[in-house]
């Protein structure tokens, strides 16, 4: 899967899942945990996502405010390294 | 220095005069020690005291929430010798109004969350509060909107005073808690001093707790569970390591991070963490205790913990707020305790130094050994009832037939157990329904449900609802992905015709309630807003 298209679908579940209705303004910077858009229960809802997406398990030790900041973040910590 | 009589301010100030430089509260990049905690509850004391009006109920509010100022407010209640009444401002505003009028407390400190939601709880919340603000420079347009308020901030803080000397009485209120009714009016449970105090004595004593532990603190002010977490880290100098909104999504690194010694938390939570690999073996060496309350305890989740945890002793807790945070616990075995379990749920154990149990039929008589019935119990975490409400406290708060005491009714199915046994948690009496006349246990179900799936979290409802119970059974399964007639098939197999589920639906994400508990209400509403499936 190619970068762009995982970061779009990467979007678009966060919208789908977003507590309050994403501004125009929404990028692959905007902080996604720092404004509450997502719970707890996203989170886990989230990480089966990614792995679904990545095609396996991710490890532990990467799920963590830092992996969770954006869309970048998220990107780095599981699709960039493989 | 003449001895106080013992209330819930004087484990941490007597922690304060023995460790003052150690940490009392740790809080994003905020560490406070007890000098620092001390000075920030007693600034918000006296200037509430200045201020207050002669005749208030001794209760001072908290509208706050993970922060300092939470944390300062309760202790700030406690050193005027008040009780706290904590309420929400991650709660609807409707029901935080309804709390504090009932409560009619009088005075009310409020942190940067609760200033938020400030304006749409007093519409309506009456006349003549007195606002403390601390977080909040100019209150001069709040005092100008709501002139039948008062407000106090930042600037209008006096210094810090001594030590609270004031006697307190043991049994006054030390905090007031709403739990929510079964008619949707909140009740507030009136716990004293003393409840809370004997509460804390056992629990320092049987987990050692020094000045070295930090404890976790997962719950809100408004879950009564909190308190086990405050008061039983400061009565021994210990720290309360604060999640901050992003630390509680991520339970794991948060123990990591903080260095936690003293978990504590609602099964809930360990199933979250389980589902995010984050209950590897080997991954919390420095947890020295792991205790969970608040719903029943899956076996599978200690199991995991466990391994996950290896240097820490496993407890289950159980306990309504009525009984003073918990009043029965059972220390896990891996060996002997699965063979205690029933219906894959850890056994809740043994009742608390000094508490008594019965274990009674629909007329309070005590059951026969062996036999399932409610549990009633009493003791000294027997708490006085609740607030200004006789009619309830009375329904609620009984003294069975042939005994000379009071016993509270916890509404909770058990086993009477045989000398030596645990005692096991069975459900709710009222998850006891009528299906077609036959009287069914939906844990029963559930227990059936979670074998025959695989799965940690299973979950009955009683569907449709008839005016005598149910016409069936609708079962919910904790799981994305599910072969549900094949489970169905297998579940049937096991159970009486009376108990079929008619119908298997998988949950990604479990409905919780305010405390993190799952919501049968919010599962039996998705029902009634679908069209009935048939089958």
């Amino acid at each position: 899967m190619q970068e762009l298209e995982v970061r779009g679908k990467l979007r678009d579940w966060i919208a789908k899942h977003a507590k309050k209705p994403l501004t125009a303004e929404f990028g692959d910077e905007t902080p996604v945990l720092e404004l509450g858009i997502l719970s707890s229960l996203d989170v886990v809802e989230f990480v089966l996502f990614i792995e679904d997406l990545r095609g396996g398990d991710v490890d532990a030790d990467d799920i963590g405010p830092d992996a969770f900041t954006n869309i970048n973040t998220l990107y780095s910590a599981f699709f960039a390294r493989s | 220095m003449q001895p106080q009589s013992r209330s819930l301010r004087s484990g941490f100030l007597r922690s304060l005069e023995r460790f003052p430089e150690r940490p009392a509260l740790q809080l994003a990049n905020e560490i406070l020690s007890y000098r620092q905690l001390f000075a920030r509850a007693s600034r918000l004391a006296s200037t509430l005291s200045r201020h207050a009006a002669a005749a208030e109920p001794a209760l001072t509010g908290v509208f706050a929430h993970r922060s300092v100022t939470a944390y300062a407010a309760v202790l700030a209640g406690l050193l005027r010798g008040h009780g706290y009444v904590p309420f929400n401002p991650n709660f609807p505003t409707d029901r935080t109004r309804s709390m504090l009028v009932r409560s009619d407390c009088r005075s009310v400190i409020v942190d940067a969350h609760g200033a938020r939601q400030l304006a749409e709880v007093l519409a309506g919340a009456g006349n003549g509060l007195l606002l403390l603000l601390p977080e909040q420079d100019d209150v001069t347009a709040l005092a100008a909107h709501w002139p039948q308020h008062r407000f106090l901030g930042a600037r209008d803080l006096l210094d810090a005073g001594p030590p609270a000397r004031a006697e307190i009485d043991p049994g006054g209120i030390a905090y007031l808690l709403f739990t929510s009714g079964s008619t949707g009016q909140p009740k507030g449970v009136m716990v004293a001093h003393r409840n809370v105090t004997h509460f804390v004595d056992a629990m320092v004593e049987r987990y050692a707790v020094t000045e070295h532990d930090r404890f976790s603190q997962t719950f809100d002010l408004t879950f009564d569970l909190s308190a086990f977490d405050m008061f039983v880290a400061w009565e021994r100098g210990a720290c309360l390591c604060c999640p901050t909104q992003s630390q509680k999504l991520f339970p794991g690194r948060y123990i990591a991070d903080c260095g936690i010694t003293i978990w504590f938390s609602v099964p809930s939570t360990a199933v979250l963490m389980g589902r995010l690999h984050m209950l590897k073996p080997g991954k919390y060496p420095g947890l020295r205790y792991s205790l969970f309350c608040g719903e029943a305890l899956p076996v599978e989740v200690m199991r995991t913990w466990g391994a996950a945890a290896p240097n820490s002793i496993l407890e289950n807790l159980y306990g309504p707020t009525e009984l003073t945070i918990a009043c029965t616990l059972y220390r896990w075995d891996p060996a002997r305790s699965p063979g205690e379990s029933e219906q894959g749920v850890v056994p809740i154990g043994e009742a608390y130094p000094g508490m008594r149990i019965l274990v009674t039929d629909e007329r309070q008589e005590e059951v026969a050994i062996g036999e399932v019935g409610e549990l009633l119990m009493t003791g000294p975490q027997l708490t006085p009832g609740y607030y200004r409400d006789p009619g309830r406290t009375a329904a609620a708060f009984v003294t069975p037939p042939g005994h000379g005491e009071v016993y509270y009714r916890t509404g909770d199915r058990v086993r009477r157990p045989r000398p030596g046994q645990p005692l096991v948690y069975l459900g709710r009496v009222d998850n006891q329904i009528k299906i077609q006349g036959y009287r069914v246990e939906l844990g029963e179900i559930e227990a059936i449900l979670r074998q025959e799936a695989g799965v940690e979290v299973a979950v009955a409802i009683g569907w449709p609802v008839t005016a005598s119970g149910a016409d069936g059974i609708v079962g919910f399964l904790g799981t994305e992905a599910a072969d549900t007639e094949a489970i169905r098939r297998r579940v049937i197999s096991r159970l009486p015709p009376y108990m079929h589920p008619s119908e298997i639906r998988l949950v990604g994400e479990w409905p919780l309630n305010a405390n993190g508990k799952i919501d049968r209400k919010a599962l039996r509403a998705t029902l009634s807003v679908d069209n009935r499936t048939q089958r």
